[in-house]
């Protein structure tokens, strides 16, 4: 059963991101994080270089994504991409992982496994009595 | 008998850490010295009194001394005329009376046992005597002044051929390539957990932090051994420098930041709450040795290259505190034309544009079932690591 099926936005980040091209970014995710319980993942993979403007603008989508319940997921970190947010003590701050695949599909887990499981078990059908 | 040093260092490409050649790592300053410097001390050391170092630069008008010791005469070429440099003040030394001449060319930081090197070349009476190590020849001779035949060979195929055949020397003691960041980190741990002979350039203010003269180390801030701080460096309130860590002369680590398993590079800027580790920065990029990639920082804020020159630095700082209040007036005016944030209510009410055709869709994990079973239930927020 699918326990999360409201879309998981997958943004590929530009190569360089300075303070006018995390403007435009910013600018461009704007729609999606003004949704109810925002699910986005920004892809890293092309990021060659990264300044503070950057962290700055990805700590305040990850803020903006807080406040609707939702959240923002990083994959495919480039390595100079993975120095910088190491540098800057942001890593620490974001779900990270190996392929955007991987980041949209850990939106599903969400809900914690007790949840789930009783999910589950209200809905299936009472089983049939031993005879 | 009169025994004297040459030392050689190629300098190209210095603005280029990730590409470094291993001569540049030859002038660059490890835990207060350069190899050059601390190559000099040990010839000095072993009685070599009279020593010349010839260093490659961009410009033939480059005027340096690479913090050499006043006794040791630096000559500086450019790179098409080096090697011509080099064997011009072998001529030099042999005409001025010299018998022996120890040449040392950097790259390669090897501690070099310079009196068995001479009686081995006294013992063998060979014109050309090389150190190895292991089975790879180490860029340091002993050659006789009067051969100037096999010298002037030498010089002209680079260090590479003799024309008469060379005894070799194996060599015991510390030996470092020198040829990429990474060696030049190891220098720098070697130096600081004592592995070398050579010592750390400061003094030991505690038991393993090493301090040199002029630095300053603001209240607040840590030094954890083994670390070392360079002359005239600036280690702002809040920071910490551990493990094995060299901040080099005139480098500056702003407030709050860690410095862990690093290098920063003389007159380089590190900013304020980072957390650098196993990395070597400076020259406007850092090194991460861990994940072993060279990274350019173009945000000044972040790491930048300060000027090598004391009065355009204090003239910067000038103009900071000259311009402090009109930016604080200047921010404090615009402060309040920010964006209204939406309302919060509102915008949980409304339908996302973002989710298109399933907005219609009810999900179950809005499911109001599920709601009223779990209502007094807070989802936590979980980490991918955790």
């Amino acid at each position: 059963m699918d326990i999360n099926s409201r879309p998981v936005v997958v943004k590929r980040m530009p190569e360089r991101v300075n303070t006018r091209t995390a403007r435009e970014f910013l600018r461009d995710v704007r729609p999606f994080l003004a949704a109810d319980r925002p699910q986005l993942v920004f892809d890293l993979s092309q990021v060659v270089q990264l300044d503070a403007a950057g962290v700055e603008m990805l700590l305040r989508c990850m803020s903006e994504a807080h406040k609707r319940d939702g959240d923002v997921k990083l994959a495919s970190l480039s390595g100079q991409a993975a120095v910088v947010l190491e540098l800057t003590r942001t890593e620490r701050l974001f779900e990270i992982y190996e392929t955007s695949t991987e980041a949209a599909r850990s939106f599903s887990g969400f809900l914690p496994n007790a949840m789930r499981q009783q999910l589950l078990h209200n809905k299936r059908p009472p089983a049939p009595a031993a005879a | 008998m009169d025994i004297r040093g040459l030392l050689l260092v190629n300098t190209e490409n210095i603005e280029e850490l990730d590409q470094t050649p291993a001569a540049l790592t030859g002038i660059l300053d490890v835990v207060g010295k350069s190899a050059l410097h601390r190559m000099a001390e040990r010839m000095q050391q072993y009685g070599i009194t009279s020593i010349s170092a010839v260093v490659e630069t961009a410009s033939a008008f480059a005027a340096c001394n690479y913090g050499l010791p006043a006794d040791v005469t630096c000559v500086t070429a450019t790179a098409d005329r080096f090697w011509r440099a080099a064997e011009s003040v072998f001529n030099d030394m042999a005409q001025n009376g010299a018998e022996l001449v120890v040449l040392v060319r950097l790259g390669n930081y090897a501690e070099a046992d310079f009196e068995k090197l001479v009686q081995c070349h006294l013992d063998q009476q060979g014109r050309v005597t090389q150190m190895e190590w292991g089975a790879l020849p180490l860029e340091i001779f002993c050659i006789s002044a009067s051969r100037r035949n096999d010298a002037a060979s030498l010089f002209r195929t680079q260090l590479t051929h003799c024309r008469s055949e060379c005894p070799r020397l194996q060599h015991e003691g510390y030996f470092n390539p020198l040829a990429s960041p990474r060696d030049l980190r190891q220098f720098a741990i070697d130096i600081l957990t004592r592995k070398t002979q050579t010592c750390p350039a400061g003094k030991e203010t505690k038991p393993g932090v090493w301090i040199a003269p002029g630095a300053l180390i603001e209240k607040g801030a840590r030094v954890l051994a083994p670390a070392f701080v360079g002359s005239l460096a600036r280690i702002r309130a809040g920071a910490v420098i551990t493990r094995c860590s060299s901040v080099e002369r005139n480098a500056e680590v702003d407030c709050g930041t860690i410095v862990e398993n690093s290098t920063v590079l003389p007159f380089s800027y590190v900013g304020a709450g980072l957390d650098l580790g196993h990395s070597v920065a400076g020259m406007g990029r850092i090194v991460n040795l861990r994940r072993d990639i060279s990274v350019e920082i173009a945000d000044r804020k972040l790491i930048a290259l300060l000027s090598s020159a004391s009065s355009k630095r204090l003239l910067t700082a000038a103009m900071e505190v000259l311009t402090y209040l009109p930016r604080q007036a200047w921010q404090g005016i615009f402060a309040g034309a920010k964006a209204q944030q939406p309302d919060l209510q509102a915008t949980l009410r409304q339908t996302s544009p973002a989710l298109g055709d399933a907005a219609d869709f009810e999900t179950p994990a809005c499911d109001p079932e599920a709601a009223q079973e779990f209502r007094n239930m807070v989802v936590a927020r979980r980490y991918g690591h955790q």
